[in-house]
C-alpha cells in the first residue's frame, strides 16, 4: 500500500545547500510538484540513464489489481554517475519503495527523493518517515 | 641518398619539432606556459544555481517559488523581470535551454550544474561546461575586442582577456542579451540586454576554489554596475566527464501557447 509521509523541506533546502552542486532536475520550475514527498511501491519497468534527466519507470499495482506506471524524474547520469549511480542501480525487474514528490496534478509523475530496494539498500534522501 | 637532402630533411623535421614554440612566441603579449597558473582537473560549481547569491531573497534554488535576487535594475527590467518570476511560480516560464538547441551563454555559462574544466593556454582561455555542453572562449593572445560594427548579439559574445600575475581579467561584448528572449542567466528568469558588458577577475583563492568575480555593466537593463562572484572547488582527481545530448532524452517538451511544460511518458506521450 502506498503511504504519504511529509517531510521537512526546510532541513531538505539546508542539507542541499550544503551540497556543492545543486541536483540538475526538471527544466521547469517546481511549483507544480507537491513540496510533500510520497512513497510508491512496484516493480521497475525501465531506468533510463540519459540526459538531460534519468528516469526511473515504476509499474504500481493498487488494490484492485490495476497497474500505474509512475514516471520518476532525477538528475542527470553524469551527475549521478560521478556519485555511484549506475544503469544497474535500478534493474528492470526489481521490487522498489520510491519516495518522491508528486506532480500536483494528479499525474503518476515524481521528482526522485530517495529510494529503499527489496534487499534493503538505500539511494538518495530515503527515510521511512 | 645525398649528403644535403639529409640535411635539408634534418632542418624541416627541426622547423616542425619548434614549430608550436614559435606559434606561442609570435605576440609578446601572450603569457608562456610556464608563467601560466595551474587550473587543471575538473571543477564544480558551489552553492547552487541562483546567479546571485549574495542579492538573494526567499528560501530554496532558483526553481523555487518566492526566490528571487535584487540586481540594480532599471524600472523596465524591474518590470521584465517580475513578470518572469510570477511565470515561474506559476511553472509557466520554462528553461530556455529546454529545447535542447540554445548555449547556456555568458555569463550563464558560470552557473552550471555538473563539471567544468578551464583549460589556460597562452592564446587562448577555455571554459568547457559539461551541461549543455557549453564552451566559452576568452582569448589571451594580445588582441583586441572588435568594434561595434564587427560585434553582433550572440549567446556567450566575445571576450579578450589577460593575465595579471595568476588572474585572468577579461572583457565581454557582443552577447544578445534579452534580444530574443532565450538567454537568461538563471531559472529565476534574470536578464541582461544586447548592451550589456562584464569585466570578469577570475584566480585561484586557494589550492581548491577558483572564484570569478563579473562586474556587468548594462546602459539599458542596469542603473549602476552589478557585481557577482561564483565560485568553483576542484573535484577529486581521476574523474571521468561524459558528453550531455540534451536531446538525447529529453521528456519534457514545452507547450507554446501556454509556456507550460510537460512530460512525456516512457512510449513518448503526453502523461496526463
Amino acid at each position: 500500500m502506498n503511504s504519504v509521509f511529509k517531510v521537512s523541506f526546510a532541513a531538505l533546502a539546508v542539507a542541499m545547500g550544503t551540497m556543492a552542486v545543486q541536483p540538475a532536475l526538471a527544466h521547469h520550475s517546481s511549483a507544480g510538484f507537491s513540496e510533500d514527498s510520497r512513497v510508491v511501491s512496484g516493480t521497475v519497468k525501465e531506468f533510463q540513464f540519459r540526459n538531460p534527466h534519468s528516469w526511473i519507470q515504476v509499474n504500481v499495482t493498487d488494490a484492485s489489481g490495476k497497474v500505474t506506471e509512475w514516471s520518476v524524474e532525477w538528475g542527470s547520469p553524469n551527475q549521478l554517475g560521478r556519485e555511484g549511480i549506475r544503469p544497474s542501480t535500478f534493474p528492470t525487474g526489481a521490487q522498489v519503495k520510491i519516495r518522491l514528490r508528486p506532480e500536483l496534478t494528479g499525474a503518476p509523475i515524481g521528482i526522485f527523493v530517495g529510494a529503499k530496494m527489496s534487499d534493503g539498500k538505500t539511494v538518495g534522501k530515503w527515510s521511512e518517515e | 641518398m645525398t649528403t644535403k637532402s639529409w640535411a635539408t630533411g634534418i632542418a624541416l623535421c627541426a622547423s616542425f619539432v619548434t614549430a608550436p614554440a614559435t606559434s606561442y612566441a609570435q605576440t609578446p603579449a601572450m603569457t608562456p606556459f610556464d608563467k601560466l597558473p595551474d587550473w587543471s582537473g575538473t571543477w564544480a560549481m558551489m552553492g547552487g544555481t541562483v546567479f546571485d547569491r549574495a542579492t538573494q531573497t526567499g528560501q530554496g534554488g532558483s526553481i523555487t517559488p518566492g526566490v528571487r535576487e535584487h540586481p540594480p535594475y532599471t524600472a523596465e527590467y524591474e518590470k521584465k523581470y517580475a513578470e518572469h518570476l510570477k511565470l515561474r511560480d506559476e511553472d509557466r516560464y520554462p528553461d530556455v535551454q529546454t529545447n535542447c538547441g540554445v548555449p547556456a551563454g555568458f555569463p550563464r555559462i558560470l552557473n552550471l550544474p555538473d563539471a567544468y574544466e578551464f583549460v589556460v593556454r597562452p592564446d587562448v582561455f577555455y571554459v568547457i561546461a559539461e551541461n549543455g555542453g557549453n564552451t566559452m572562449r576568452v582569448y589571451t593572445d594580445g588582441r583586441k575586442l572588435p568594434g561595434k560594427e564587427d560585434t553582433w548579439g550572440t549567446y556567450t559574445g566575445v571576450s579578450v582577456g589577460h593575465w595579471e600575475g595568476d588572474t585572468l581579467v577579461w572583457e565581454t561584448v557582443g552577447l544578445k542579451g534579452d534580444r530574443d528572449n532565450d538567454s537568461i542567466l538563471d531559472r529565476t528568469g534574470l536578464v541582461l540586454s544586447n548592451e550589456s558588458k562584464i569585466t570578469t577577475r577570475m584566480h585561484k583563492i586557494n589550492g581548491e576554489t577558483l572564484e570569478a568575480k563579473m562586474v556587468i555593466e548594462d546602459s539599458k537593463a542596469l542603473t549602476k554596475p552589478w557585481t557577482v562572484t561564483k565560485q568553483f572547488r576542484k573535484d577529486k582527481p581521476g574523474l571521468f566527464l561524459y558528453d550531455y545530448g540534451c536531446a538525447e532524452n529529453n521528456r519534457n517538451p514545452v507547450d507554446p501557447a501556454t509556456g507550460k511544460t510537460h512530460t512525456l511518458g516512457s512510449d513518448g506521450k503526453l502523461i496526463k
